[in-house]
């Protein structure tokens, strides 16, 4: 059954930036802790993951994201969602992802 | 004794490190790192180069490699003692110094196979007992992990129900929003998805006999079939207005894969799913609101043009009184009354009755109006102008519609009156000596048939103290609430009784009976009436 999840990847210096296109549920949370696990050994300090391209999110998609931020802590690194649709952003903020994750309007902004 | 004093001093210096080893052991996001972490604390303490570090889940379950360089052979496997207690064995001169199986509390078992020290020496008391310690730190630390993953757990859970209490609000208020009927499907789906965590989602709409005419699929790039047919599927329908709207979700996404629907998401999907029902409700309402409105906009237009058809006021004829009134039972009725001055000195008094109410019927009586005053003045014979009215009518009007008309041209001068009645209610003549006489020679009513059959006049004259009275069923039928009618008799009763009054007197005099007849029984049908009295 397609869900028709597409995340590209980039790596900026030690920041890698991933952008997400569909349905962010078990698959798409899946590919997400598997490319954020690939890089966190090239040294990345941040991950930024754009939604801009998503605008459906379930709970699932949203503990992979999770285990992405802890993930990351451990390696004292910082989690940072741009483009957020209003929908996802209230939803992350009351399943409490802002208390260990930022947001930011653009790419351009969570790189600065 | 000097021996076990020196232990206990000896681990006495370690007691801070076994503080710092619980502490790192504690901060653990992850079993992984826990054990890893754990395997530092082993290797630091004892020195030894290879460790292998193992999981079962259960019992019965085999035993996996937990970290990195973990390339043991089955033969390894043989050094774990096949026991479910804790059990530690130590070795000498073999492959490994100790093997330990430890029991943990979520019934899972932790094996370690310690290789040799690097030094070479075997496995002394202190180490032992350091070993021991270390177990139980692990084992407080799992606990404790085990402890902040259920309390993560539970956190998370909460969060999610106040998540799809909030979504399911937002939701509501979102498709009640909707601009496009595809737009509030679509939103229907996302939010439905994601709130019971959906893999996919459908939306079939298929007429009464189960014709499918749209589908909507969340995600886009979803199969329909493997929706329909999936085995770990919801669905739920409603009908609205010749149409049934069937909701499917399948899949039910889990970390371990995909599983049934439960009793919560059944009632958060109908919750869902009536929400668009209500929508698509309250989008027909609006639409029936909106035509609605601009009905009575096209009725009000049109009684503005009626109204300028019904004359407001009759005139004057020298000798002779007139006075007429139409009530309309909707604000635009089919009922037409109308005096008209020819250019001969006589006068023509029109009355006429459409079947049917409304727009329709008011258009009817317009196209009547316009052409009766275009062949009056050719002079022609009133059977002609009939004739030829009754043709138009017939051409312009759907075949459940036809006019009762009646016209009399009178010469003032003479009292003469030209009569044809196609069709309506006898029109009345009480004489001064209080005869009457009902006139309805004619025909048919105008655009009943159209068959060449001629129409039929009549001429009579008006004396001194005659009264002719014209009317429309409206006045004999008009019923009050038990039913019953003013009737013809009532009516004649009436003329008969207050004919001596002035016209406009009259009229309203016989307004104000019926009126009081009917009470509060809503007006059923126009009221229109037509009197001319020879002084």
């Amino acid at each position: 059954m397609s869900s028709e999840f597409n995340l590209i990847s980039e790596l900026k210096d030690k920041t890698l930036i991933l952008r997400t296109e569909g349905y962010l549920n078990n698959v798409g949370g899946e590919q997400i802790v598997h490319k954020v696990s690939e890089h966190l050994n090239k040294n990345i300090n941040k991950v930024i993951i754009d939604l801009e391209k998503s605008k459906v999110v379930n709970s699932i998609g949203i503990s992979y994201l999770i285990d992405v931020i802890e993930q990351l802590n451990q390696n004292n690194g910082k989690l940072i969602f741009t483009n957020l649709d209003p929908t996802i952003e209230k939803t992350f903020k009351i399943m409490g992802l802002f208390q260990f994750a930022e947001k930011a309007d653009s790419i351009d902004a969570a790189l600065s | 004794m000097l021996e076990q004093n020196n232990l206990v001093e000896r681990l006495s210096l370690q007691a801070e490190s076994f503080q710092e080893g619980f502490e790192i052991l504690s901060k653990a996001s992850s079993f992984r790192e826990l054990t890893l972490n754990f395997a530092h604390l082993l290797r630091g303490n004892f020195i030894i180069k290879d460790l292998y570090l193992l999981h079962k889940a259960a019992e019965d379950s085999e035993w996996e490699g937990v970290g990195l360089d973990n390339k043991f052979s089955s033969s390894d496997l043989s050094y774990l003692s096949s026991s479910n207690n804790l059990n530690i064995s130590y070795y000498d001169k073999q492959k490994f110094c100790a093997s330990i199986v430890l029991p943990l509390s979520n019934l899972s078992f932790l094996g370690i196979l310690l290789g040799l020290k690097l030094d070479g020496s075997a496995f002394n008391d202190f180490d032992k007992i350091t070993l021991q310690i270390l177990l139980q730190i692990f084992n407080s630390a799992h606990k404790s992990f085990l402890n902040q993953k259920k309390e993560k757990e539970l956190i998370f859970g909460l969060n999610e129900k106040i998540f799809q209490l909030n979504h399911l609000i937002d939701t509501g208020i979102e498709l009640s929003r909707f601009e496009k009927r595809s737009t509030l499907y679509e939103m229907a789906l996302e939010r439905i998805s994601s709130l019971t965590n959906a893999s996919a989602g459908l939306i079939k709409i298929e007429d009464l006999d189960h014709n499918p005419q749209q589908y909507f699929l969340f995600p886009s790039g979803t199969d329909l079939e493997n929706v329909l047919k999936s085995e770990l599927k919801i669905q739920t329908s409603f009908e609205h207005r010749n149409r049934i709207y069937h909701f499917v979700l399948s899949g039910k996404e889990t970390r371990k894969g995909l599983t049934s629907f439960n009793e919560l998401d059944q009632l958060l999907f109908e919750a869902v799913t009536r929400q668009v029902s209500t929508a698509i409700e309250n989008e027909f309402l609006l639409q029936q609101s909106i035509e609605k409105e601009l009905i009575e906009k096209e009725l009000n237009v049109a009684a503005l043009i009626q109204q300028r058809i019904i004359p407001k006021e009759l005139p004057k004829i020298e000798g002779y009184e007139i006075a007429g009134i139409n009530i309309p039972s909707k604000e635009v009725g089919g009922d037409y009354y109308d005096y008209i001055a020819l250019n001969n000195g006589k006068v023509a008094l029109v009355i006429a009755d459409v079947t049917g109410k409304g727009i329709s019927a008011a258009l009817l009586v317009n196209t009547l109006n316009a052409s009766l005053y275009s062949y009056l003045e050719f002079d022609l014979p009133l059977t002609e102008i009939t004739d030829r009215l009754n043709k138009l009518i017939y051409r312009s009007s759907p075949s459940d519609k036809f006019i009762t008309f009646f016209m009399a041209v009178l010469d003032p001068e003479s009292g003469v009156l030209e009569i044809v009645n196609a069709g309506h209610n006898p029109i009345l003549l009480l004489r001064k000596d209080g005869s009457l006489e009902k006139i309805d020679a004619g025909g048919l009513g105008l655009g009943m048939l159209d068959l060449g059959l001629p129409y039929s006049g009549q001429s009579l004259k008006l004396e001194t103290g005659d009264n002719l009275f014209l009317y429309t069923d409206g006045i004999p039928e008009a019923m009050n609430e038990n039913e019953e009618l003013y009737s013809d008799e009532r009516m004649i009763s009436f003329l008969k009784n207050n004919s001596e009054k002035p016209a406009g007197e009259f009229i309203n005099a016989l307004v104000t009976d019926v009126r009081s007849f009917v009470g509060t029984a809503k007006q059923s049908d126009d009221i229109t009436v037509m009197i001319l009295s020879k002084k």
